[in-house]
């Protein structure tokens, strides 16, 4: 904000001081969001650790089975078997608010199936299938919920990141300026009250002259 | 080659070879060492062996780990019809009646694949022609529009009726599972009857089917208890055996796996069987009971064979531990290319 361009008058002083006091408190209130989402944040970025470290894991077993899968059945009795699973899984996406940030809410069914529910018939198959089977789903449910959490994770951050900014907009220029402004306004007043007094006591005394 | 006929010369003709050919398929101990070869090493010896003109036939349509495997099954199949002709008289009923369950998983992967819109060459990839429908038969198959004309063409066929009867139901549940468990029920009725029909050797060829189907349904248990499995389970029983369907539902459902272990084997009259659960007190993974019991089926087989020499149980000893040489070689090659240690490969072997 130019100096030049303030007009030095009451109104403007008053409409500073107005400014100043909104700045001041949504400052404040910007403060206490950002420190708030950052508490949120460390929440999920402990819950994401585990969640994680769990999806390495599911995949890593997962990946072990299939492995085992096709040295037991061969690529052929495994490929066979895949064939035969029909049911996709339903996944319902909703929306919750953290601190005004809107995250999503991953509902899934039908990843978890039993040994019916497959879609291979018990007698043509072996228990290595079945246990293929279970270490994937468990692995699709793994990736829903590191789904969900990270991109949880990933929102706060954003938010996070544009308060922050906001925040020190406000502390380090707007602020700043309006004080600035608010004084440069007082000190004129000052000049210019001054003046008029000396213009004042000049005239009186010709006047007594 | 002369036609070989009825009476006891083929007969003992027959399961001399099968003897031949039995004793001429990879040992333990080959085994062991391909253990610790690498898969290119393994590669070149299977490369080297009976499977070379199969490697060598589709070695323009596949490579690598796929190249092997297939070739594997190819070769078993061409074997299984080597010795389908070779076979006289009832020896070749029985044979024909046992291989037929080859039919049920090639006809019920082209349903599948058919369903999941799968292309014709990758639905063909994967089938074994072991059985009595020929690659021919298969082709035409995979070629039909639909799951109904599929089903259609195989009017005749022994499967037939109840691929008619359950697949209205499949389609609707979206799911071939139960028509399946019904085929491979089906088929084990359809071999019972035949080995009861009063055809000489049948009562030998039941003592095998019956075996058979007691290691199935001991299998189907320790699954179903391994996923705690509470619906009714009826469908997944295969009758013929010396469970009864009560026996079945009732062992289903013991929760303590003492009291499972010896309520079965108070069902069970085989005495390796009996043996076997002896040592199912502490539990063990389900997968390693399921190879264990392999185990003790074919060295059942091999008793029963050497009971009956010139009878349908050296074709039957022969025909599965081919199949389990195939097993085996696919099994190394898929562990080594899978990068498993030698010992995780061995626990899967069937030696």
């Amino acid at each position: 904000m130019a100096l030049r361009d303030i007009k030095p008058t009451r109104s403007e002083l008053i409409n500073l001081k107005r400014k100043i006091r909104l700045s001041e408190r949504g400052y404040k209130i910007l403060k206490m969001k950002r420190d708030g989402l950052i508490l949120e944040f460390f929440k999920v970025l402990t819950e994401a650790k585990d969640t994680r470290g769990d999806l390495l894991d599911k995949y890593a077993k997962a990946v072990e089975t299939m492995a085992l899968a096709n040295t037991v059945e061969g690529a052929i009795g495994v490929k066979s078997a895949a064939f035969s699973v029909a049911e996709i899984p339903e996944i319902k996406l909703k929306s919750k608010n953290i601190m005004g940030v809107i995250v999503p809410e991953i509902e899934s069914s039908k990843v978890k199936k039993s040994l019916v529910d497959r879609g291979y018939g018990v007698l043509g198959t072996s228990t290595v299938i079945d246990e293929t089977a279970t270490a994937f789903e468990e692995l699709v449910e793994a990736i829903i919920e590191s789904a969900e959490i990270e991109t949880t994770m990933k929102r706060l951050l954003d938010e996070i990141e544009s308060t922050k900014r906001r925040v020190n907009a406000l502390e380090f220029k707007v602020i700043p300026e309006l004080t600035e402004a608010q004084d440069f306004i007082k000190m004129r007043l000052d000049e210019m009250e001054r003046e008029e007094l000396f213009r004042l006591k000049k005239i009186k005394a010709r006047s007594a002259a | 080659m002369p036609a070989i006929t009825g009476g006891p010369g083929p007969y003992i003709y027959v399961c001399t070879r099968m003897r031949v050919r039995k004793a001429k398929l990879i040992q333990k101990d080959e085994y062991q060492r391909m253990l610790n070869m690498s898969l290119p090493e393994i590669t070149r010896i299977i490369g080297e062996t009976a499977y070379k003109q199969e490697i060598d036939e589709l070695a323009t349509s596949f490579k690598g780990i796929d190249l092997i495997e297939v070739a594997l099954s190819w070769n078993l199949a061409k074997e299984y019809q080597k010795i389908l002709e070779i076979t006289p008289g009832t020896l070749k009923q029985f044979t024909r009646s046992y291989l037929r369950r080859w039919d049920i998983q090639n006809v019920l992967t082209i349903l599948r694949g058919k369903t999941q819109g799968i292309k014709h060459g990758k639905i063909k990839e994967i089938l074994i022609p072991a059985g009595s429908l020929g690659r021919a038969m298969l082709d035409k198959l995979i070629a039909e529009d639909s799951v109904d004309r599929i089903i259609e063409a195989l009017r005749g066929e022994r499967m037939y009726p109840v691929l008619a009867a359950k697949i209205g139901e499949a389609k609707e549940i979206g799911s071939f599972s139960k028509m399946e468990n019904e085929l491979y029920r089906q088929f084990y009725a359809d071999v019972i009857a035949e080995a009861k029909s009063g055809i000489k050797g049948g009562e030998l060829y039941l003592s095998f089917i019956r075996l058979d189907i007691d290691v199935m349904n001991i299998k189907t248990l320790f699954r179903l208890r391994a996923d705690t499995f509470e619906e009714d389970p009826h469908e997944m029983f295969i009758a013929g055996g010396v469970l009864t369907v009560n026996d079945f539902v009732r062992l289903n459902v013991i929760k303590d796996h003492g009291e499972f272990i010896d309520a079965l084997r108070m069902k069970v009259k085989q005495k390796t069987l009996v043996s076997f659960l002896d040592e199912l007190k502490e539990k063990k993974k389900v997968h390693d009971i399921e190879m264990s019991l392999t185990r003790v089926q074919l060295d059942q087989m091999e008793r029963m064979s050497k009971l009956h020499p010139f009878s349908v149980h050296p074709i039957l000893v022969y025909l599965e531990k081919k199949k389990y040489e195939v097993f085996n070689l696919r099994a190394l090659a898929r562990g080594k290319e899978s990068k498993l240690a030698s010992e995780r490969i061995s626990e899967h072997l069937v030696m």
